[in-house]
């Protein structure tokens, strides 16, 4: 009688969440697709929050100094890595004075370590080339064997800093995986209908979603990276699109409409307004949402 | 494959030598189970490479920095005047370079960071901007800094001259903190906290002396001879999110030293007196820019007033009388507003309102408006072109169009905030 009394305490010590706030983990993202992913895995035994918005340029973010009040209490910050945050990450690390999230402590989280990164440029590089990112394409969250290996990385992370919540991270992440498996499955017809077709992304953000959809990418609407269009390379790129029928121009909802708008013009194309992190349209709450949302709408400007 | 032949090679020899160890009714079995052991080995091996999932291995790269070289960066800012009746450069030049600065910056070890700027102008020649140690390490929020810096007065002075939204500081920081703004020498220590929910700091400074030493201004004895003529300085911010777009910083600062102040004649090459400066400011910045379309639309409206009190004790050099003294006797006062909209990604439009009772001019009032045009051809490079009209009270006004080229070279900077 005693032994299942407590083995029932012991159950129920390890299902509820710690009684007190400041026995969970406090963990800070750059962007909210790693948030999503981080409160998957931790569950209750984490408080998160992200920095940037789902609909936001994470290129950028303003380094407001209430972030720097968030960062100076959080335990783990987790950021997409690769530059991608070089433009504001540096202020609120410096701002918020806080060793566990500084470089070598045990909160820095660079995500992009267990990521296989694409887009890693060789040979010489410099600006002439737009903003290019030395260490490779930072936009990875937009292929769920990334999302996976988030997951993965976080119990790890959780694990390391909260040994007693082992369990719990690891049945959290095994759940988000299965999920997110499932997920795959009930959009596989979609990905068959977008394999191989031509369309033009704005940015090089969507080039894991490509990877990972099939979709074919004939060209980007911005020049360089992070260059804006010319009307020469406007020009050039209406051929292209012409010239391998590609009918959809992929974007996210912070960049200029009325461009992408006018190239559709000259092509017969459609602009698609895709989120590229979750919270970059009302609804798209939750990773798998998002991903579900890209892929159908995807899928349906296609077919 | 060449995992494969890796495995396979392993699983061959581990066969091997357990055959050559045990007796023969049992080395079939265990060939046949080692056999599947590398084979059903391959296989995962195999699946996983196939997937390319969750489980293949992360990304291996080495350090991307293996040398630890600092990191290196360059600022060139140039200038163009083409004011109407000559050129109102210090120089006299229509065309010039204002600065070069070059930024050597790394962690030095894991409780210091290093900060040098080195500036290169054809007025000053080489000179050390900034050059400071950052303890990174410290308990209770606290940052404190050793060497010298950017003066935490006002809003405008913390900021480089090449990265202000105008060609030049406001008037009233050009004629209280300097043309350049102040830098000073010494001690920093800033602490974050926020006992009222939202964002305060706290940065006081202990610095050798407020700016420089001037050149041709000798006084008895140094400044700094005794610890109340050392430069101390305070600064408390305060922000708040007003909402999701738009923020408002308002912050208050005050600064004391003892300067050298002008003798109207100099006897045994003693031609200043010490006298007590205390300026004190206010400032608030608001700014405004949606999340997302803030690529391309963003306000700031930005204010700061500023008072110098030069009432303090005047310690007089040996034989001068209070009748020999040349310094200041009076307060000023000055005060600046500045607005700017970005009208597309790449272009802003601005304005900026100067009034300050000039103290090179016994405080005359100086009054200024001028009109920015500020275009960013990447984050990189910044092109500026300016129209202001600048009166001194009863001396009549003066029509300036200045022009302003800046570019950075090196690793990508934070974008101020």
């Amino acid at each position: 009688m005693s032994r299942t009394i407590s083995l029932s305490l012991l159950l129920a010590a390890t299902a509820l969440p710690p009684s007190r706030a400041e026995a969970q983990l406090r963990v800070v993202t750059s962007t909210t697709d790693l948030n999503d992913i981080a409160r998957q895995v931790g569950g209750a035994r984490i408080v998160s929050r992200s920095i940037g918005q789902g609909y936001q340029d994470p290129h950028f973010i303003e380094a407001k100094p209430s972030f720097v009040l968030e960062l100076a209490k959080a335990d783990v910050w987790a950021f997409v890595g690769l530059d991608l945050e070089i433009g504001w990450m540096p202020l609120l690390i410096d701002g918020a004075r806080n060793p566990k999230i500084r470089q070598g402590g045990s909160g820095y989280l660079d995500v992009s370590k267990a990521i296989p990164v694409i887009d890693i440029p060789s040979g010489n590089i410099d600006r002439s080339q737009g903003d290019v990112h030395p260490l490779g394409n930072p936009h990875y969250w937009l292929d769920p064997d990334n999302a996976k290996r988030i997951a993965k990385l976080y119990e790890s992370k959780f694990t390391e800093l909260d040994p007693a919540g082992a369990s719990v991270y690891a049945a959290n992440e095994e759940s988000f995986e299965r999920r997110l498996e499932a997920a795959e499955k009930s959009w596989a017809p979609e990905l068959a209908t977008i394999k191989g077709k031509p369309v033009v992304a704005w940015h090089t953000s969507w080039r894991y979603f490509a990877e990972y959809t099939g979709m074919n990418i004939v060209g980007f609407m911005e020049p360089k990276p992070g260059v804006p269009p010319s009307p020469s390379h406007l020009a050039g790129l209406i051929l292209t699109m012409k010239r391998t029928g590609a009918k959809v121009i992929v974007m996210e909802p912070f960049y200029d409409r009325k461009t992408s708008q006018f190239v559709a013009s000259k092509t017969g194309a459609t602009v698609l307004i895709l989120p590229p992190s979750v919270g970059g349209k009302k609804g798209i709450d939750d990773y798998i949402n998002l991903m579900k949302y890209d892929v159908s709408q995807l899928a349906a400007a296609l077919r | 494959m060449r995992t494969l032949i890796i495995v396979m090679t392993v699983a061959v020899l581990g066969t091997r030598q357990t055959s050559a160890q045990r007796p023969d009714s049992t080395r079939a079995d265990s060939a046949a189970r080692a056999r599947a052991d590398s084979i059903r080995l391959v296989r995962e091996l195999e699946a996983m490479t196939a997937r390319g999932g969750a489980g293949q291995a992360p990304r291996q790269a080495g350090a991307s920095n293996p040398r630890m070289l600092p990191d290196i960066s360059a600022v060139g800012d140039l200038v163009g005047d083409l004011s109407p009746k000559g050129s109102t450069q210090e120089d006299g030049s229509r065309f010039g370079v204002r600065e070069l600065e070059l930024a050597v910056q790394a962690a030095v070890d894991p409780y210091f960071r290093g900060d040098l700027f080195l500036g290169f102008s054809d007025a000053e020649g080489v000179h050390v901007e900034q050059a400071f140690l950052t303890a990174t390490a410290l308990p209770w929020r606290l940052e404190a800094r050793l060497g010298r810096f950017l003066a935490p007065f006002g809003k405008q002075n913390t900021t480089h001259r090449h990265d202000l939204h105008t060609v030049e500081h406001s008037y009233v920081v050009q004629r209280f903190l300097g043309e350049e703004g102040l830098k000073n020498t010494g001690v920093y220590l800033a602490r974050v906290f926020s006992p009222l929910g939202f964002y305060q700091e706290l940065i006081l400074t202990v610095v050798d002396r407020i700016g420089e030493a001037p050149e041709d201004l000798v006084a008895e004895e140094p400044a700094n001879k005794k610890l109340s003529g050392l430069g101390y300085s305070a600064r408390l911010r305060n922000y708040w999110d007003l909402s999701e777009a738009s923020n408002l910083e308002i912050s208050a600062s005050a600064m004391t030293g003892r300067k050298e102040q002008p003798m109207a004649f100099g006897i045994n090459d003693i031609n200043a007196a010490l006298a007590r400066q205390t300026t004190a400011g206010a400032d608030f910045t608001f700014r405004w820019r949606p999340l997302e379309q803030g690529l391309y639309r963003s306000f700031i409206l930005q204010g700061e007033v500023m008072k110098q009190f030069n009432h303090g004790s005047v310690t007089l050099p040996e034989p001068f009388v209070p009748d020999d003294y040349a310094g200041p006797t009076r307060d000023f006062s000055g005060a600046y507003l500045f607005a700017r909209y970005q009208v597309s990604r790449r272009t802003f439009l601005g304005g900026r309102y100067d009034w300050v009772q000039d103290p090179e001019a016994d405080g005359v009032s100086l009054t200024a408006g001028s009109g920015v045009l500020e275009f960013f051809p990447s984050e990189f490079s910044k092109l500026i072109a300016s129209v202001e009209r600048r009166s001194l009270k009863g001396f009549g006004g003066t029509t300036r169009f200045l022009l302003q080229a800046s570019f950075a070279v090196g690793p990508h900077k934070p974008h101020p905030f």
